[in-house]
């Protein structure tokens, strides 16, 4: 029962800053609302039984990644530049689109998707994550941190004023 | 335990929320954050189906969705930080050079 009370508490706060996050003017407003929105995420992925991926989700994108995106935003000072409104037109198509889709999905999942619940719990720890990322996945993990290196020298390279060829 | 559907839904709910605000907003950084909402529901329904079917594999693609999310944020807000120096805009309507 207790665990069905938080499953909807975490999931209405999910949604609502999720709402904030595409509909206020201020991106570091939308930026804050988006961490929290991942904590009530991280707080999923432990009712799914994944404490692991819970802690990553909280390191990794909560602490990691929105630190980026705020220290970009208050890197450019973007806290006084006024948000124009997009073209009518394509406000209507966006949200009547959107809405449309998420119904429809939503009705579908409640309908036609039946699945029973498997009798025993699935606990998956750093331990069995681990193995698992090091022996089957270890060519993906290889090449995944070739691509971070990429993605640092990618960034330098994109965000310096150009290198000084001499 | 809690049913699987409800995780569905609620990943449902978040995605569409993210479709709607890459249309809707015209702030790249507010663009970029919706996209993030949008991988983050679909790690949500990886960790449901994990569960669901006592699989890995799910947990596992989550792990390199994550790393995948922090490259691409690294990137993009590299990109943003480029385009600021030489328009003074994060606007993505005026980053019009490669637009027909």
């Amino acid at each position: 029962m207790i665990e069905y009370a938080v499953f909807f508490f975490f999931a209405a706060i999910a949604v609502i800053f999720a709402l904030v996050v595409i509909l206020h003017r201020n991106p570091v407003v939308g930026a804050l609302s988006l961490v929290a929105s991942f904590f009530a995420l991280a707080v999923m992925y432990v009712l799914l039984d994944a404490p692991f991926l819970a802690a990553l989700q909280v390191i990794v994108y909560a602490g990691a990644i929105m630190v980026l995106f705020l220290f970009v935003i208050m890197l450019l000072n973007l806290q006084k530049q006024a948000e124009e409104p997009t073209r009518p037109v394509q406000q209507f198509v966006g949200y009547a689109g959107s809405a449309a889709f998420g119904i429809a999905l939503v009705y579908y999942l409640s309908k036609y998707v039946v699945l029973e619940l498997p009798a025993s719990p699935f606990v998956a720890d750093a331990r069995t994550v681990g193995v698992a990322l090091f022996e089957s996945y270890i060519f993906p993990f290889e090449m995944v941190s070739i691509l971070l290196l990429a993605a640092i020298v990618g960034a330098l390279v994109l965000s310096g004023r150009g290198v000084q060829t001499s | 335990m809690i049913p699987t559907q409800w995780f569905l839904i609620l990943s449902a709910i978040l995605f569409a929320i993210g479709v709607c605000g890459v249309l809707t907003r015209k702030n790249g950084i507010t663009i970029f954050m919706a996209i993030e909402l949008m991988v983050n529901a679909v790690n949500l329904t990886f960790l449901a189906y994990a569960r669901q079917f006592h699989q890995l594999h799910g947990l596992i693609f989550v792990f390199f969705v994550m790393a995948i999310a922090a490259a691409e944020a690294a990137v993009g807000l590299a990109i943003f930080i480029s385009l600021f120096h030489h328009r003074e805009t994060i606007d993505v309507d005026e980053a019009n050079l490669m637009r027909w």
